[in-house]
């Protein structure tokens, strides 16, 4: 009786033991989507979510990682509020989320940043991972780097040495206009500009620098572009994004002004809607990590444009928004699980093939580094941007990618890691 | 002197199309007493509105039909909303349109999405009407400006010289006598809304091709109207449109000559190039502030005159 007992005991400690085993396999990895998923720029975040589903279903569609657990993004509203992104980090440590996926306004990106150093710290065995998409000040791989932050876009330092370095090869550029938006970013802006062009433009003549209030307060635009009219600028490196530059370039085609634009996100597709007819009308550059009529571009990525356009009728833009999760995929793989540190450590130094040649996870600072290429806006390409299902009748053509040697830049980061 | 009378010229063009955008929530102000928080809402309906007619049959019958359209919403959000909060009294009134405001806004955005619409100035006045300063203007920009001028013209004339101006200014302050002498007073609030929505959404027509049709576009623009009617004084036309004439030149001045605020700092021995707190104060140009100039205009004036350049009573 008694072994029997005993017998029937273990089978069953055993049974809860491969019942559990299993259910761990098939337990899926979560990770949570930190952006503005309703209010006004709503538009932005959901549309992060789609790609970021993509992105998995793909991981997901070929087996997921560590031999069958899937990947799986949970969104997760801050509505663009400070108070809320803390909400929401809050409710991702109840969850025990080990990775969380954010980039949309680098104040946000911030706090969670400052918040992490003091949970992570607080909380050994439960810590989490920032995955950055897109928040570009560059503090955050410098003087505010941390061991818990990756960033996989370029930051903005990167992207205006991308820029000036385009604007250098670029002959019809003489006389150069800064305008920029007057908080954090625009700043560091109109900084970074300042440096490079003396470093990498000699012969362009920098004729005026100005700053404006931002986030739609200017109405107008008027005054702005007669100043540039008066200066003789023949081009405008400007960072704005939004409202302030929808009205900025719409101003300056109405006016007849007739300079060129090198812009950060003046390609993102809720700017082209922004500029209506004007968008057609006006010579637009930008800096991405890659777009679609880049020549040369991998089989696998043309593969992943064309299931993403089918699923989501929408062109893929954000590319690094592939290789994030694509290289979170292998660096779980790689560390047999999915516990962060490990996965972290893995991530430093991680390599993956992107669009315009390899890209490298910069162990440093955590900062990927990264080719880039500036195009212009123009109708006279092969694939215009889609979004949603509606044609834009307008694509990108490549003016010149700039070298990961020439984005690279130094870091002050000195990094505290853990244990 | 150029260069001022051409700031002088920007200035115009860019105050009239602040009073166009102030113009219906002064009118609701002055003839009925309710601060329509909603006003940014009913200019983005319209705006978002004469998009999508212009997208079928183009600019002209948009003009027409957006106004009408926002104007028979404003009638009914009267009838149906504002009328049986209105004998709480105007908190009441305040609260209701502050939360339309909302409503109206999240309902634009279920319909047309949430991303920019592409809403042009029609292609039969995009041409140069002529230039100045190399700076060429638009037919449209004229177009805008001789509405404006209209706008005020006939609200002008409607309020002062006609006899349904009169009797609406009447029920405002003696609704019962107005009452008893045969008018249906709850009647002619409820039109003077739904007109004075019409006015929003005409100058989201006219505006919205040209300030962008985009989801946040109420919220930006809600704060500036405000201060237009504020300073010129609750409830008064010509209060509005001289407020909007001077916040549009004050404006533009401060960025064409762009002064800085450094000689002001150097009385106290400040350096130029001062490290610190400070360093931001130094740097300070009128340019870099100019948009929010009115506000602190707004401040001002409520300290020293809180019924405004032209009003007739309190804020």
């Amino acid at each position: 009786m008694g072994k029997l007992k005993l017998a029937v005991g273990v089978a069953g400690a055993l049974a809860v033991g491969v019942a559990s085993l299993s259910a761990l396999a098939a337990e899926n990895i979560r990770i949570g989507l930190i952006e503005p998923l309703s209010g006004p720029i709503a538009a932005i975040g959901s549309e992060a979510l789609d790609n970021f589903n993509h992105a998995a279903d793909r991981v997901n569609a070929r087996g997921g990682v560590l031999g069958g657990r899937k990947l799986e993004i949970i969104g997760l509203d801050n509505a663009m509020k400070a108070e809320k992104t803390t909400e929401q980090l809050k409710k991702a440590v109840d969850m025990g989320l080990s990775y969380v996926i954010q980039g949309v306004g680098s104040n946000h990106a911030l706090n969670i940043i400052k918040f992490l150093d003091k949970h992570n710290k607080r909380n050994p065995g439960k810590e989490i991972v920032f995955l950055n998409h897109s928040a570009v000040t560059t503090a955050f791989t410098n003087e505010l780097c941390s061991f818990w932050h990756f960033r996989f876009d370029a930051n903005v330092d990167m992207k205006v040495a991308a820029l000036v370095t385009q604007i250098s090869r670029d002959p019809g550029v003489e006389k150069l206009y800064l305008l920029n938006q007057n908080y954090a970013y625009g700043k560091s802006f109109q900084a970074a500009a300042n440096k490079l062009l003396k470093e990498r433009a000699t012969d362009v003549e920098l004729v005026g620098d100005e700053l404006i209030v931002p986030f739609g307060k200017v109405l107008d635009f008027t005054p702005y572009i007669a100043k540039i009219k008066a200066s003789g600028a023949d081009t405008v490196l400007t960072g704005n994004w939004g409202p302030d530059l929808h009205r900025f370039v719409k101003g300056a085609v109405d006016s007849g002004l007739g300079a060129t634009f090198y812009t950060v996100y003046g390609g993102i597709p809720s700017s082209i809607g922004g500029y209506g007819d004007a968008g057609k009308k006006v010579n637009l550059k930008q800096v991405t990590e890659m777009h679609e009529n880049q020549d040369g571009l991998p089989e696998d990525l043309r593969d992943y444009m064309k299931s993403y356009i089918e699923a989501y009728e929408s062109t893929w833009y954000p590319d690094r928004y592939r290789w994030l999760i694509e290289q979170l995929a292998a660096a779980i793989d790689a560390a047999g699980t999915a516990d962060p540190i490990p996965v972290a450590g893995k991530l430093e130094g991680m390599t993956f093939p992107g669009p315009l040649g390899e890209v490298k996870m910069r162990a440093d600072d955590h900062q990927m580094q990264m080719p880039l290429v500036v195009s212009t806006l123009t109708s006279d390409v092969p694939k215009h941007l889609i979004y949603k299902g509606k044609d834009f009748g307008i694509g990108f053509k490549t003016d010149g990618v700039v070298e990961r040697a020439d984005t690279t830049l130094p870091t002050s980061c000195q990094m505290d890691r853990p244990g | 002197m150029e260069v001022f009378a051409f700031s002088l010229f920007n200035g115009i063009l860019y105050g009239m199309l602040l009073f166009m955008l102030a113009s219906g929530l002064t009118l609701i102000f002055s003839m009925m007493g309710v601060l329509n928080f909603a006003h940014a809402s009913f200019f983005m309906l319209g705006a978002y509105l004469a998009y999508q007619i212009s997208a079928y049959v183009g600019f002209w019958p948009g003009l027409v039909v957006a106004p009408l359209i926002v104007g028979v919403i404003g009638a009914a959000v009267e009838r149906w909303g504002l009328r049986p909060v209105h004998k709480f009294g105007h908190v009441a009134e305040l609260l209701f349109t502050f939360g339309l405001a909302f409503v109206i806004e999240e309902v634009v955005q279920l319909i047309w999405g949430k991303v920019p619409m592409p809403y042009d100035i029609p292609a039969s006045m995009n041409f140069a009407a002529f230039s100045w300063q190399g700076l060429d203007y638009s037919a449209y920009r004229l177009f805008m400006l001789v509405i404006s001028v209209a706008i005020f013209a006939a609200l002008f004339l409607f309020i002062a010289k006609t006899r349904i101006g009169l009797i609406i200014q009447a029920a405002l302050t003696q609704p019962n006598i107005v009452s008893a002498l045969g008018h249906d007073v709850p009647r002619i609030f409820m039109w003077t809304f739904g007109f004075g929505c019409a006015l929003a959404g005409l100058a989201g027509v006219i505006g919205g091709n040209v300030l962008g049709t985009e989801p946040a576009m109420a919220i930006t623009l809600g704060p500036i109207v405000f201060v237009v009617i504020v300073i010129g004084g609750l409830g008064s036309l010509w209060g509005a449109l001289v407020a909007a004439l001077f916040i549009g030149i004050v404006d533009n001045l401060a960025i064409s000559y762009d002064l800085s605020f450094y000689p002001l700092f150097a009385v106290f021995g400040v350096e130029r190039d001062v490290t610190g707190i400070m360093q931001d104060l130094v740097r300070l140009t009128t340019a870099s502030i100019a948009p929010v100039l009115p506000y602190f205009l707004l401040v001002l004036i409520l300290i020293v005159r809180p019924r405004g350049l032209f009003g007739t009573r309190d804020v």
